[in-house]
């Protein structure tokens, strides 16, 4: 049983012929998709393409939504995502980061100790370890390590974030997904996490929900663009933008969807 | 890591086992005021019962014999019940709706916390100490002009008036407080002054959240015993014009309650069914309405209301789907003309201008109420609290002249502490099921739902009636604090539940999200994000729910003892709380001075638990906010 629980998670995920349907509408339509180990892989489209749905079917967090129900297989490695896992298991080795930034309200040492405690880890020594490998691997160490034990929404919306994220790393997980990360923030804080992306993706998969173009274009090596549940294109970042092979690819970057 | 997952089982087993419960103790009080009132009016006659205006029950009449000797109809008081409504209604809800416009529109906002928090301690008076103040104040006030004593419809309906006010108030406030301030600016903008924008557009708009305010203060009147019978006179007639004695629903259980023979005590449960029904009546009433009012910020109650709206719309569709007959546009046109007619009339006369007065009179009127309350009872009652601190600490004797009201202090402690300790884990378990466990739209938990709303509009003396019959006969066969304890415990369930749930359900989604993408499980996102975030709201709750049970009297008298007496030794003795004691001591009109003092104590602890409620949560939600 042990062993099951704790087994080896991969660093690349594999989906094949995925369908997903909220109650009677089919928000995902047989989507392929081979996601390579320690790149940044981005998702653009539309608002409602799925692109989003998409991406939490990696964790299985659309187990939470009602009347959802999923086909098709996704593997990260050889591991099958809707096998007989352990569910906490596979979301600590595929953490997320949310749209808007959701610290706990509690300092925020015990936020970035939350993922590590979860997992029975209690010795004050490792925690401070783990916190500060966390806040530095998010480059936040300098801006807040005299503010450890003050309220995690006393931040600036940027600061939040950045911590989610470092919250994230703290489990260390092998995938992290992002969904939307920047979309609530100002510029600048958008280049510090799109800095922190490229630094990360030396140790981990990256996989990326964005609005913004010219984000993924910067920090992403490969893109997929999604319409009305369909995956139309999928390939390396700078082909999808510089020479597209389907012509709707081309009128979504070109400005003329959405 | 293993016991990970039998802990996620063993919570999901605790969770669904407290809202089991708690649905069992609904079903219950249902079941169990069907089972022994049913009987009764199959003896007595339906017909007989409710309209029959003669009530002279025979205490030897029981379900064997042939013909029954006694007389059981309830009729005069359902009438006097009617009235005393009404009359608190014209009072409380005119007062409360101009209090409330006063409070969103034309208070100065310095001025709006104290007035806001004073009337919200209004609702946490006990009606036993409204009840008091009626025969200390009221009634000697009223013997002025009354050809009685002064007791009768007028004095209940002022006494009702002022403890439905709050309710309408504060929801009031709400809705009118909802309306976007654009329709304000927009009127604004077309030239009109301060109050015919609020009087011509504000109100309007908010409407619908005024009427359901009105309604629940309605709920209110129609469950309120104690208060009532202090100042009402309780004679079995009808209210013969602003004075003379009557009687009402409620009164008529308390009075008769401890002594009443078989077919008697059948008829009062089955009065406490009409009382029930009432409720539910009302209960409907509000839903639907507020489910229209949703719009305008009010919440809407669950899936009675949608049952309602399904028919209205129903109707509705119906109509539009008929053309309009020549006749019919006719009226129409007329009605047109006519309002056409008022405006014209309504502009001339400024009755803005006049509402704006009533507006600014009204919240005067209310706050001064209070103060007169509180005022007058601590000017009466504290002196004597200092120079007869054998009142508070002394020790018991018997056939004393000097009573001691330790024991009953005693006595609301042990009640207090047993409820809550019954009442706050159930309650809170329920709502963690109901908002974190089952699925949004089971039929099953819409019921539940449906019916802990329903019991948390059931008059406190249904309880009273239901410890009586049932934790009474089982436990001992007389009162005993555990009984009045058990009592009090149901009636506290649904209203933990309900702000339990409310303050679960304002914890954002996107928190519980951050814990499970982090591989928590259910049961500590529950416990370490969840909770936490809902604690203020939680504690509030709780802390109320003290305050309820040490102000409630109605649930007690048959269940835990209405007589002042020695020390408890244990949860199977028998005494009076508080509140209890106070409706002795006023009632049996020998010991004023230790009612008043009485009265002080009640109050200090009351009002102390309600601002410790409204500290502790500012408090925790400051520090939630990381200020």
């Amino acid at each position: 049983m042990k062993n099951k629980l704790n087994q080896e998670y991969k660093q690349n995920i594999s989906v094949k012929d995925a369908n997903l349907w909220y109650g009677d509408f089919q928000a995902l339509k047989g989507v392929c998709m081979e996601v390579p180990e320690k790149q940044v892989t981005a998702f653009i489209g539309p608002s409602g393409c799925g692109k989003s749905t998409f991406l939490k079917c990696f964790n299985r967090m659309n187990d939470l939504v009602p009347g959802c129900r999923i086909e098709g297989d996704f593997k990260i490695g050889d591991i099958d995502v809707y096998g007989k896992i352990d569910v906490n298991e596979l979301r600590k080795n595929v953490g997320m980061v949310f749209q808007k930034p959701n610290p706990f309200p509690m300092s925020v040492y015990d936020n970035i100790a939350y993922g590590p405690r979860t997992f029975g880890i209690t010795k004050r020594a490792l925690l401070d370890e783990i916190v500060e490998t966390s806040l530095k691997a998010s480059a936040m160490w300098e801006e807040l390590k005299d503010r450890l034990n003050k309220s995690a929404l006393g931040l600036s919306g940027g600061q939040q974030q950045r911590l989610c994220i470092a919250r994230a790393l703290a489990v260390k997980p092998k995938i992290l997904l992002m969904d939307e990360p920047t979309s609530a923030l100002d510029p600048i804080s958008t280049g510090k996490i799109e800095e922190l992306c490229d630094e990360l993706k030396k140790d981990m998969t990256i996989v990326i929900v964005t609005h913004n173009m010219q984000q993924a274009t910067r920090i992403s090596d490969k893109t997929g663009f999604f319409l009305l549940g369909e995956l139309i294109e999928f390939g390396n970042t700078d082909d999808i933008f510089y020479d597209p092979k389907d012509e709707r690819t081309e009128r979504y970057i070109t400005g003329r969807f959405g | 890591m293993i016991s990970s997952k039998v802990k996620e089982r063993a919570g999901c087993v605790i969770f669904t086992v407290a809202a089991v419960i708690c649905v069992i103790a609904v079903i219950a009080i249902f079941v169990f005021m069907l089972i022994r009132g049913i009987p009764a009016l199959g003896k007595i006659g339906f017909f007989d019962f409710l309209f029959g205006d003669k009530w002279s029950p025979d205490r030897l009449d029981t379900f064997e014999t042939e013909t029954l000797s006694g007389s059981y109809g309830i009729f005069k008081m359902i009438v006097g019940t009617l009235l005393a409504t009404v009359g608190a209604l014209a009072i409380g809800g005119t007062l409360g709706f101009f209090t409330a416009v006063f409070l969103a529109f034309y208070c100065p906002k310095k001025l709006k916390k104290v007035f806001s928090s004073m009337i919200n301690l209004l609702a946490g008076i006990p009606s036993v100490v409204y009840g008091f103040f009626g025969i200390v104040f009221l009634l000697p006030l009223l013997a002025n002009f009354a050809p009685n004593n002064g007791s009768g419809l007028l004095a209940t309906s002022i006494i009702l008036g002022i403890m439905i006010l709050p309710t309408v108030v504060s929801l009031s406030k709400t809705s009118l407080e909802a309306v976007p301030r654009t329709y304000y600016e927009g009127a604004l903008a077309l030239g009109a002054s301060h109050s015919r924008a609020v009087f011509g557009t504000m109100v309007k708009a908010s409407r619908s959240g005024i009427f359901a305010s009105l309604v629940l203060g309605i709920g209110r009147a129609l469950g309120e015993t104690m208060a009532v019978v202090m100042v009402a006179g309780n004679s079995v007639a009808y209210p013969d014009g602003l004075f003379g004695s009557f009687r009402v629903l409620t009164a008529n259980i308390v009075m008769e309650m401890g002594y009443a023979g078989e077919v008697q005590q059948g008829a009062l449960v089955a009065t406490g069914v009409v009382l029930l029904f009432f409720v539910l009546i009302v209960n409907l009433i509000f839903g639907a309405i507020s489910k229209r009012a949703i719009a305008c910020g009010v919440n809407g109650k669950g899936f009675i209301s949608k049952a309602f709206n399904k028919i209205f719309k129903r109707k509705e569709d119906r109509k539009e789907n008929k053309q309009p007959g020549a006749f019919k546009s006719k009226l129409i046109k007329i009605k047109n003309k006519i309002g056409e007619v008022k405006d014209g009339v309504k502009y001339k006369i400024n009755s803005s201008k006049i509402g704006a007065g009533f507006a600014i009179g009204s919240g005067i009127l209310s706050a001064s109420a209070l103060l007169l309350v509180i005022g007058f009872i601590f000017v009466q009652g504290a002196p004597y609290l200092f120079t007869h601190p054998n009142l508070l600490f002394g020790e018991y004797q018997f056939n004393s002249e000097e009573i001691t009201i330790l024991p009953s202090i005693i006595t609301t402690l042990m009640t207090v502490l047993l409820s809550l300790v019954i009442a706050v884990p159930i309650g809170i378990c329920t709502a963690i099921f109901l908002n974190e466990y089952a699925q949004k739209n089971n039929i099953f938990v819409r019921l539940i739902r449906g019916a802990i709303d329903v019991l948390s509009g059931v008059p406190s003396i249904v309880y009273g009636l239901f410890g009586m019959l049932t934790f009474v006969v089982i436990i001992k066969g007389t009162s005993t604090i555990l009984a009045g304890s058990l009592t009090v415990s149901i009636m506290l369930l649904p209203t933990i539940v309900r702000s339990t749930e409310e303050s679960l359900k304002s914890v954002m989604d996107s928190l519980r999200e951050g814990s499970l993408a982090l591989g928590a499980g259910k049961m500590r996102t529950i416990f370490k994000v969840v909770l936490p975030s809902a604690l203020p709201g939680i504690l509030s709750a709780i802390i109320l729910s003290m305050g309820r049970v040490i102000s409630e009297s109605a649930p007690f008298i048959y269940t835990m003892g209405s007589v002042i007496s020695a020390m408890p030794s244990g949860y199977l003795d028998s005494n009076a709380t508080l509140a209890v004691a106070l409706y002795r001591l006023a009632g049996e009109g020998w010991y004023v001075n230790e009612a008043y003092a009485t009265a002080v104590v009640l109050i200090v602890l009351v009002l102390g638990l309600n601002l410790l409620a409204e500290f502790i949560a500012g408090r925790l939600n400051k520090r939630l906010k990381g200020v």
